[in-house]
């Protein structure tokens, strides 16, 4: 249990920000602790879609109970949390 | 006593290069002061200022300038026109006094540099001038906001913002020190004499004057065009030295100066001068957009003199085109989420009339930034003002300095151009703040974002509390919504900062 900060690129929003998590949370978790700076700020919530993170240089789209150790992210690494069907 | 007209003296009193006997050339101009690049003094001694004045010419027009500023703000003292004025309007004065007086005084330090400097006699003569001309730019600009200290503390931020670690007088103060302080004698002739002045502070000088005129506040307009008829003279050093590279084979090393603080303004102009024109100069008041205006001095202007010179577009000029509909709208955005951190009072400017002005001059804003301002106003209509301050920081690039930002909503694009570079990972808002960094990381490295700072526990408690100190920002100083939501149609609320 180690805090871990990342760079949150939330879709819909204008500016990449800080979040602090656990680098033992879940992708799940990760998403929903972005949403905070940006769903219903800037960014109209999107009922019936989950959101997903990804990784923000590459694309690649973490599982979604993968925990952010596991990830290979650098800390204040940026992330994208998309809204997803799965 | 007839006196010689000065054309007929003029090149002969200011050949003043010499053989020194008691120390060497090296050591009367060294290298890292002077910056020669192996160019020989014959070949500075070319150098030509399109624009000679002598001292005493020089000493009697000031005199008349300042007595011309000077006496519009006597005369319009007892009129208390700032009372009347928009909050909008007093915003956008408190930004320019904060954000440019303190470092005006500054350029006079880079003005001295090529006054002692450089290598070639006209350009130390006019930088003597420069010089002078800063300290007047720092002290008209300290005198003229200081009667407004009784209406409010943020007034005092003129002198004091340069001071403070306030994110953006740390954004300026990043790019003003590359720009002014660290540079050889002719980089300085080039960084900031030609790119910055002849570029960019003509259009905050030419833009805001224009708009202060429709606004009714001649004192400002006066003054700020005061200070422009001296900016139009000494930036006029940076060409003659390009030339001289140029002749004497180093374009190149020109050219990248040249692109690398064009970049920097830019992105300094997209936070300061984007704003207040687009957003907090009131609607009837406008008198181009902000885009309008870097269209007509920018692209125009701007491009014609590095034609004549032989030099070409920065390498990124598309991308810098195309930032012009994007950069300044996210930087507006975020100084009025990020409200409480800043100076002045942001004015919002998205009540319907000024959305249907920015839709017009920038096709495709409501479906983009426009929906961000949607949710932004719902909130205050249904008193949800908590949901329109901010609880973390933004991400902050390690060029610029300030928030990385894009375009939201259905255009959505925003990205962070990382670079993993000794170990540390660095954030930049675009491609050319990144490819600025790599140009010379060893200049650039050690410094640490807001955000880094943050990271590494310098700012205590780690809240928006102490964020607010180690800003320096005080109650009565701290930044609030400029109309108190009244462009969100919404009746009184209370301020945040209350
Ligand atoms: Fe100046
Ligand atoms: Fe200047």
């Amino acid at each position: 249990m180690a805090i871990f900060p990342l760079s949150s690129n939330f879709e819909g929003d204008f500016v990449i920000q800080l979040v602090v998590v656990d680098d033992a949370s879940t992708m799940d978790e990760v998403a929903a602790t972005c949403a905070v700076h940006s769903v219903n700020r800037r960014v109209a919530p999107q009922p019936g879609k989950v959101m997903r993170v990804r990784r923000h240089s590459t694309g690649e789209v973490y599982p979604r109970d993968m925990q952010v150790k596991s990830a290979g992210l650098l800390p204040t690494e940026t992330i994208d949390v998309i809204f997803s069907d799965i | 006593m007839s006196k010689l007209a000065s054309n007929e003296y003029y090149d002969l009193v200011r050949t003043t290069n010499w053989t020194p006997r008691y120390v060497d050339e090296a050591e009367l101009f060294p290298e890292m002061m002077s910056g020669a690049r192996g160019i020989p003094a014959e070949a500075w001694e070319t150098f030509d200022e399109p624009y000679k004045v002598t001292y005493s010419d020089y000493v009697a027009t000031q005199r008349e300038k300042d007595a011309g500023a000077y006496s519009v703000k006597a005369a319009l003292e007892r009129a208390n026109y700032i009372d009347s004025a928009d909050p909008g309007w007093v915003s956008t004065l408190q930004a320019h006094y904060g954000a440019l007086a303190v470092a005006e005084f500054a350029a006079a330090t880079a003005e001295a540099r090529m006054a002692r400097f450089s290598r070639a006699p006209g350009n130390r003569n006019m930088a003597t001038f420069g010089m002078l001309d800063e300290m007047r730019h720092g002290q008209i600009q300290l005198f003229f906001p200081h009667e407004h200290t009784k209406r409010s503390r943020q007034w005092d931020w003129a002198h004091k913002a340069m001071h403070t670690n306030e994110w953006a007088a740390v954004a300026a103060r990043h790019m003003f020190d590359d720009m002014m302080f660290t540079r050889d004698s002719v980089s300085v002739a080039i960084m900031l004499t030609f790119a910055f002045e002849t570029g960019f502070t003509n259009m905050q000088f030419l833009g805001l004057a224009a708009d202060a005129a429709e606004a009714g506040d001649h004192t400002f307009a006066s003054l700020i065009s005061s200070i422009q008829t001296d900016e139009s003279r000494h930036a006029q050093q940076g060409g003659p030295v390009l030339k001289i590279l140029i002749e004497n084979g180093k374009k190149d090393e020109a050219q990248k100066m040249i692109d690398v603080i064009f970049w920097r303004a830019w992105k300094l102009f997209s936070v300061l001068t984007g704003p207040i024109l687009d957003y907090y100069t009131p609607l009837e008041h406008r008198k181009q957009s902000f885009k309008e205006f870097m269209q007509e001095w920018i692209i125009g202007q701007f491009e014609r003199q590095l034609n004549d010179l032989g030099l070409d577009l920065p390498w990124y000029w598309d991308e810098f085109v195309r930032a012009l509909d994007e950069t300044h709208h996210g930087m507006h955005m975020g100084v009025w989420f990020w409200r409480p951190t800043v100076w002045w009072n942001p004015a919002a400017g998205a009540s319907p009339e000024e959305r249907e002005w920015l839709e017009s001059k920038y096709p495709g804003w409501n479906a983009t930034f426009g929906r961000c301002w949607d949710v932004i106003t719902e909130n205050l209509q249904k008193g949800r003002e908590e949901l329109t301050l901010p609880e973390t920081l933004p991400t902050i690039c390690n060029m610029c300095n300030l928030p990385v930002v894009g375009t939201p909503g259905d255009g959505w694009n925003v990205k962070d151009y990382q670079l993993v570079h000794e170990g540390r990972l660095y954030h930049f808002g675009s491609e050319v703040d990144r490819w600025c960094f790599e140009q010379d990381p060893a200049r650039y490295q050690g410094h640490m974002s807001v955000v880094d700072r943050f990271l590494a526990g310098e700012i205590q408690p780690q809240n928006l509390a102490g964020a607010l100190l180690y800003m320096s920002l005080n109650p009565g100083e701290i930044g609030v919504d400029a109309h108190n939501y009244a462009w969100a149609g919404v009746g009184k609320q209370s301020h945040a900062a209350e």
